[in-house]
């Protein structure tokens, strides 16, 4: 998986591209947990180009937005593809993070 | 002449997380070699996925090698899919479930792979034959 960070507005857009599996999950949660240790209080997760989640990685977004809560930080995740959204409704995840058609629905507010 | 004859897929993985890619790359192969539908893909792949790296990581109490042994047979109306391992023994069927309606803060961090697994396929079963696990995934195909 390869994770890309932008600025756009105050905003840290977060790209995921790729597979969030067991394989990719360590690296994965320390490049997450880097981006945490840097303090941003508004971050997006670009999920356009990520193709697969499995529970490693799923675990991985619960922390990210446990950490936010704690900070009371914004964290929003946009163009989750079809088949990732159904994983999300499954595991209850839909309910637990904002999730936004674009990044530019997520950008604005 | 419609041919009938069920298909199945045997493949031997050792218990390694390593192995992960050559799951993949089997059930990515299954569209074209099975005729399945490509959307299956990805939800067959997580729920294997969680199966194989459960027994890797929780099966073994020694540092020997061990096979871990996946067959996937298409029948008329559905796919299944046996796990089977030599550890030791283990339901994954009788995990409790998570809560998932919990708020944010309630929830607990991990726990969900065998959730998953029951909420993907639409039968999950498990029986304990000649010292082995066996876990029978099935998958009902719609056409």
């Amino acid at each position: 998986m390869n994770v890309t960070r932008t600025n756009i507005d105050d905003y840290l857009v977060v790209g995921l591209q790729g597979r969030l599996d067991t394989i990719q999950a360590d690296a994965v949660e320390k490049t997450m947990l880097e981006i945490l240790d840097q303090e941003h209080t508004r971050i997006i997760l670009d999920c356009k180009e990520m193709d697969y989640i499995s529970s490693s990685g799923l675990r991985i977004l619960l922390i990210v937005q446990k950490r936010m809560l704690a900070v009371s930080g914004t964290l929003k995740l946009c163009n989750l593809q079809p088949s990732i959204q159904e994983i999300f409704d499954i595991s209850g995840f839909s309910m637990i993070f904002t999730i936004l058609p674009d990044l530019k629905t997520a950008l604005k507010d | 002449m419609m041919e009938n004859d069920d298909q199945t897929y045997t493949l031997k993985l050792s218990n390694q997380l390593g192995e992960l890619g050559r799951l993949q790359e089997a059930l990515e192969s299954l569209p074209e070699t099975m005729d399945l539908p490509p959307t299956l893909v990805m939800p067959l792949n997580l729920a294997m996925e969680e199966a194989f790296t459960n027994i890797v990581n929780y099966a073994f109490d020694d540092d020997n090698p061990h096979t871990i042994e996946v067959s996937i047979t298409k029948h008329e109306r559905e796919l299944v899919i046996s796990i089977v391992d030599d550890g030791r023994p283990y339901n994954p069927t009788l995990k409790e479930d998570p809560d998932i309606d919990l708020p944010v803060e309630d929830r607990k961090i991990g726990g969900l792979g065998i959730f998953l697994i029951k909420k993907i396929m639409d039968d999950v079963a498990y029986r304990r034959e000649n010292e082995k696990n066996i876990l029978m995934l099935t998958k009902k195909l719609t056409q």
